[in-house]
């Protein structure tokens, strides 16, 4: 496949993603969905509510690529 | 403003917590390393990475992400979203995406989706005014 249209469909998959998951995406004033996660060395974990009536929170997601 | 500025100027009284996601643009999906728009990522994005497959297992994620936070140098843990990529389904979060939460744990900025919705800038401007209404 050549890079023009292998482009156009990774694009396309990303976009129909986006559509489905942003729907439910928390929006400004809504609770924000609790989670739990380790660190890259397994030796620290998060849970994001701890930080309630601590501190704020900057969220930040992404990868390498 | 860059992310890096940000953790220097707000790390006191902001808890960042990156967290790695699924790769968006790994060598075995929609890779961008080749051709002519690989060089100009090269040239203006030079801390990305062209060489990383899509990490299949949890022991990949922690390999790559910890690849990603040496090169980046931010001096803050990145923490792994899990296989299933719960976290990010509920925050569509993919490819990059920013939220500023308040102490009541509700949003108080969601940005848009990235790459195009990916704006430190707005992010700073969420916290100044969070913190100029909460000294």
């Amino acid at each position: 496949m050549n890079f023009i249209p292998k482009t156009i469909k990774f694009r396309n998959n990303e976009l129909a993603w986006q559509k489905k998951y942003n729907i439910n995406a928390p929006k400004k004033g809504a609770l924000a969905p609790d989670f739990e996660l380790a660190d890259v060395d397994c030796k620290n974990t998060v849970q994001l509510s701890d930080f309630r009536d601590q501190k704020p929170v900057a969220l930040i997601f992404g990868s390498f690529t | 403003v860059s992310l890096r500025e940000l953790y220097k100027s707000y790390s006191d009284s902001v808890q960042f917590l990156p967290i790695y996601i699924r790769e968006a643009h790994p060598v075995d999906g929609w890779w961008m390393g080749g051709g002519i728009m690989g060089k100009m990522m090269k040239k203006y994005s030079p801390s990305t990475a062209f060489d990383v497959y899509d990490p299949k297992t949890m022991e990949e994620r922690r390999t790559v992400a910890g690849r990603c936070e040496t090169t980046l140098q931010y001096g803050i843990h990145t923490y792994i979203d899990k296989m299933d990529d719960s976290v990010s389904h509920a925050y569509a979060a993919r490819p990059t995406r920013l939220y500023l939460i308040g102490l009541d744990g509700r949003i108080l900025y969601a940005a848009e989706p990235g790459p195009y919705g990916f704006k430190p800038n707005e992010l700073k401007h969420a916290i100044d005014i969070y913190l100029n209404m909460n000294p």
